[in-house]
């Protein structure tokens, strides 16, 4: 099976190793999108310009993680999130770029969007962090988030355990605190 | 299959579709084409782009920045060892390379342009050839990029970890 890398490096010849990465990617990039907008279709426009550029930038991608794609692009979509919340519409110039015709979300980006969670998650210690990162947002499994990084399976569980734990807590305070 | 796995499929579909158009639709044009189109494609990555518009400084920049700024932001600036001296302190910078500039769809440079980025790995300006062969360049900063239609307003300041390929 051909890694991550491979596929985004074919896919500027190879419409279907594109397809491969979407395909292995999709539900996550949904999922972080719907997490933050709670809308969607607006999670779903945010997940289309996600992919598109992701192929229009391709060719700066740098393998830092193994083969996996993963943190650049979740990277990718959080910037895609932040600069529509930043802009107050959904980002879909890359998405236009490409000439996709899909129909458009009528939602309205703004802050609430970001409500805590980067903040809480950049507070975290950063080995928490890579744990996270690979445990919940790569999706791999124990034995692989310990291998990548050089530590325990038993190590890494309690850093994805504490990270979490850290974050549930934070943005519970948050939440009550704003109620 | 659930709704939600549909409408992923769909943009999957769609998506490779797309795809598929811009490698079919794909030749390789004369280079002043091909800088538009990448311009153009610049200025739609850029809008989205990374909120991380990172501040810029130009003003804090040396001439020794700036010819570090070219192989950082194109690839085919490497190993060509740029000297550049000042026309405008922090904003417009005249650069002579020692050593062409090689890329193999290029053979004239002239009016060619390319995004520079800092040592932080965020693109701080951009340069326009001045000659067919690829040995000068005038090389703008920050907002003069974008005022000589170098780099589009929201590419400058976004995160660029390696040089670009043409």
């Amino acid at each position: 099976m051909r890694s991550d890398a491979e596929l985004l490096a074919a896919s500027g010849r190879e419409p279907a190793a594109f397809r491969e990465l979407y395909d292995r990617y999709a539900t996550r990039v949904y999922g972080y999108q719907l997490r933050r907008s709670r809308d969607p279709d607006a999670a779903h426009d945010l997940t289309a310009e996600t992919f598109a550029q992701a192929w229009l930038v391709r060719k700066r991608f740098r393998d830092e993680a193994s083969g996996s794609i993963g943190p650049w692009l979740f990277g990718i979509a959080r910037n895609v999130l932040l600069a529509s919340v930043r802009r107050g519409r959904l980002e879909r110039a890359s998405s236009e770029r490409l000439g996709l015709e899909l129909p458009r979300a009528a939602a309205r980006p703004d802050e609430t969007w970001l409500d805590g969670l980067d903040e809480a998650f950049d507070s975290l210690p950063e080995t928490q962090q890579d744990a996270i990162r690979l445990r919940v947002l790569e999706d791999r499994d124990y034995p692989d988030v310990a291998e990548l990084l050089g530590t325990t399976e038993q190590a890494a569980r309690v850093r994805v355990h504490r990270g979490l734990a850290t974050l549930r807590n934070r943005l519970t305070t948050r939440e009550e605190l704003t109620r | 299959m659930t709704d939600l796995t549909a409408r992923l499929d769909s943009l999957g579909n769609a998506l490779e579709h797309a795809v598929a158009r811009e490698i079919g639709g794909r030749e390789q044009p004369p280079r002043g084409l091909r800088i538009s189109r990448r311009a153009a494609l610049i200025a739609a990555v850029v809008t989205v782009a990374i909120g991380g518009a990172a501040a810029f400084a130009a003003d804090r920049l040396t001439s020794t920045d700036v010819q570090s700024s070219l192989p950082a932001g194109e690839a085919a600036f490497i190993g060509t060892d740029p000297a550049c001296t000042p026309v405008e302190e922090g904003v417009e910078y005249h650069c002579v390379l020692a050593r062409r500039p090689f890329h193999e769809w290029t053979s004239n440079w002239t009016n060619a342009k390319e995004p520079t980025v800092d040592a932080t790995k965020h693109v701080n300006g951009g340069c326009v050839g001045l000659t067919a062969d690829g040995l000068e360049w005038e090389c703008y900063l920050g907002q003069a990029a974008v005022d000589h239609g170098i780099v589009g307003q929201g590419f400058l300041g976004q995160y660029a970890p390696g040089p670009g390929h043409g």
